[in-house]
């Protein structure tokens, strides 16, 4: 539809531009050619070094530092390094990351690839971008309230023990474990997971689903050899972006177990919070970073690997 | 598709296939809806017990009341943060617009060395978990003398912001072909006039819809500003700080607050942005 626009558009104008007038070294540039993009990118780019590249520079710098009489002074040594990565509490903490988000990836994929599916292809053009837009609003509001409302209604005395008992059941004890956790992150995580996914369906061909269907293809057989193999790198994005947000957040653990036990996260705030500890939460930080380095370059290599399928992404 | 001669057995299979796909049709559809009611469930709880009577949320509810609502305006402390949230949020609605236009305005318009690294600068804020984002940034900022204001949150909170909105722009940017801009210019407008009178009317839709995104990012964004903020406590930091305290029958009266006030500015930028799932062409 909009590449007819575009066309039309092009047509239009074409006579009138003359080639060559346009870029860097155009004539009708008056003061020196780099005037205005440095006018306009000098702001945003000091901006963003100055509150975001030199603060995460400088939590790299203070991990070598040292606290002297409570106070962070200058320093060169490794001891926050060899303490914190030779320590148990924070082996603990990591491998109970990793762990807790990498079942929310798992989880929030299986229940984001069904429901995905089903708003790009059985819902009406209508229908999918009320959908996308009811996605959309929980990515961007109030986290914190709602992790708030989940510890109301999974609480011992709380709304779902209401309804459970009041039928005969007995209470179950659903807050301060894995399962609260997982509906925590999953909170979190679902609405981008499925809004990814929703939009590598929607740009599917759909005449290859078709030209499938006409050979003789099965639904499940679509569905597993032309649509998912399609969406290759938007799975992948999903699964790293839920990792991340899963890994990174502090919310779920602190709210939804009580920190116990402890995330990295919730080991960062603590070692902030009880004391001066600064260098080592750095280190915990840093290694956090490490870790998500790795997550992302290997979804971006699974990614790239096997390209030449065949595929017109 | 209708079931009319039933005595062929081709027709026998058709219709088995038929009740089939009814069936998973409606177990999609079912599946769907048990997935919005997961993601509706925590903000129906906190707006329809923001108004329950009673001191602890549980059911059975103990009748409609007024009484958090109000508490929550009587609340000096709320309205303090309240305040705090408005200031950081409008102030972060103003200038990441302007730099995620200038950024996305640069990426569409020159080619450049270090042009991804320019980007990726930009665009990489979100990705990094706020809380080690937060405390870095109150490493610093109280190294160069900046922790503790609300500029300071606001000047973070632009870092996270800027990147959306320069998505949005961006995104805009890519449906103004060159060749409006060269017309421009052969009619005698300078670059900065055609910047100025040409491409910004035209991003005008994704500037509004910036403007309301970023200002949602802020007001929905507590980590850093718990880090940074010192004492100065925004809306979500204060609803934190009750959260880690006594049980308060006031936080679904925030709650609602917040949910309100965040919902709308999300909706708005939409309203102004679709985000539309139709067109492959769309993806870019």
């Amino acid at each position: 539809m909009s590449q007819t626009a575009e066309a039309t558009r092009g047509d239009a104008v074409r006579p009138a531009a003359r080639p060559g007038r346009w870029g860097l070294g155009a004539p009708n540039y008056a003061a020196s050619p780099a005037a205005l993009p440095t006018v306009l990118g000098l702001p945003v780019l000091l901006w963003q070094l100055v509150f975001f590249a030199a603060p995460l520079a400088f939590l790299v710098v203070i991990t070598f530092w040292q606290v002297r009489n409570f106070r962070l002074e200058p320093a060169f040594v490794w001891d926050n390094w060899s303490r914190i990565l030779g320590s148990d509490t924070f082996h603990k903490a990591l491998a109970h990351t990793m762990q807790v988000s990498t079942i929310t990836t798992v989880l929030a994929l299986l229940l984001a690839v069904p429901a995905a599916y089903t708003i790009a292809f059985r819902l009406t053009a209508r229908q999918r971008d009320i959908a996308v837009a009811a996605l959309v609003a929980p990515v961007f509001s109030s986290y914190i309230v709602r992790i708030y409302a989940w510890q109301v209604v999974l609480s011992p005395q709380g709304i779902a023990n209401s309804l459970i008992t009041a039928i005969g059941l007995p209470a179950l004890p659903m807050l301060g474990g894995a399962f609260s956790l997982q509906i925590g992150l999953l909170t979190l995580t679902l609405p981008i997971a499925v809004l990814i996914l929703v939009f590598a369906f929607s740009g599917i061909d759909r005449t290859l689903v078709e030209a499938a269907e006409n050979l003789g293809c099965t639904r499940l057989n679509v569905f597993l050899h032309v649509l998912l193999p399609a969406i290759r790198p938007a799975l992948i994005l999903a699964a790293t972006t839920t990792f991340l947000l899963a890994f990174g957040d502090f919310v779920s653990p602190m709210f939804m177990t009580g920190s116990k036990p402890p995330t990295l996260s919730i080991l960062i705030v603590d070692t902030v919070k009880s004391g001066s500890q600064w260098p080592r939460a750095s280190v915990v930080g840093v290694a956090m970073l490490a870790v998500l380095v790795v997550v992302v370059g290997a979804g971006r290599w699974l990614g790239a690997e096997r390209r030449p399928k065949a595929k017109t992404s | 598709m209708t079931a009319a001669t039933p005595a062929l057995v081709v027709d026998d299979d058709m219709a088995a296939r038929q009740r089939r796909t009814r069936l998973s049709r409606l177990a999609q559809y079912g599946f769907l809806a048990l997935l919005f009611a997961f993601m509706a469930t925590p903000m129906l709880v906190v707006v329809v017990f923001s108004f329950d009577a009673n001191r602890f949320p549980a059911i059975p509810w103990g009748g409609f009341s007024l009484k958090w609502h109000r508490a929550v305006l009587e609340d000096g402390m709320i309205a303090d943060a309240f305040l705090n949230s408005l200031k950081v949020g409008f102030g972060t609605a103003v200038i990441s617009t302007v730099l995620g236009f200038a950024a996305a305005y640069i990426d569409y318009r020159w080619r450049f060395r270090g042009q991804s690294a320019f980007v990726l600068l930009v665009a990489m804020p979100p990705a990094v978990p706020v809380t080690i984002l937060g405390m870095a940034m109150l490493a610093f900022l109280s190294r160069i003398g900046l922790f503790g204001t609300v500029e300071a949150i606001m000047a973070c909170h632009v870092v996270l912001a800027t990147s959306f909105a320069m998505a949005l722009i961006r995104l805009r940017l890519g449906e103004l072909g060159p060749e409006v801009e060269q017309a421009a210019w052969n009619l005698g407008a300078s670059p900065s006039v055609a910047v100025l009178l040409i491409v910004v009317p035209f991003c005008k839709p994704a500037l509004i819809a910036s403007f309301f995104l970023s200002a949602a990012v802020s007001f929905d964004e507590f980590m850093i500003a718990w880090f940074v903020g010192g004492v100065h406590e925004t809306l979500p930091v204060r609803i934190l700080n009750l959260l880690q305290g006594q049980v308060n029958p006031k936080i679904n009266a925030i709650g609602t607050l917040v949910l309100v006030v965040s919902i709308t500015l999300v909706l708005l930028a939409q309203r102004f942005m679709r985000v539309r799932t139709g067109q492959p062409t769309a993806t870019a």
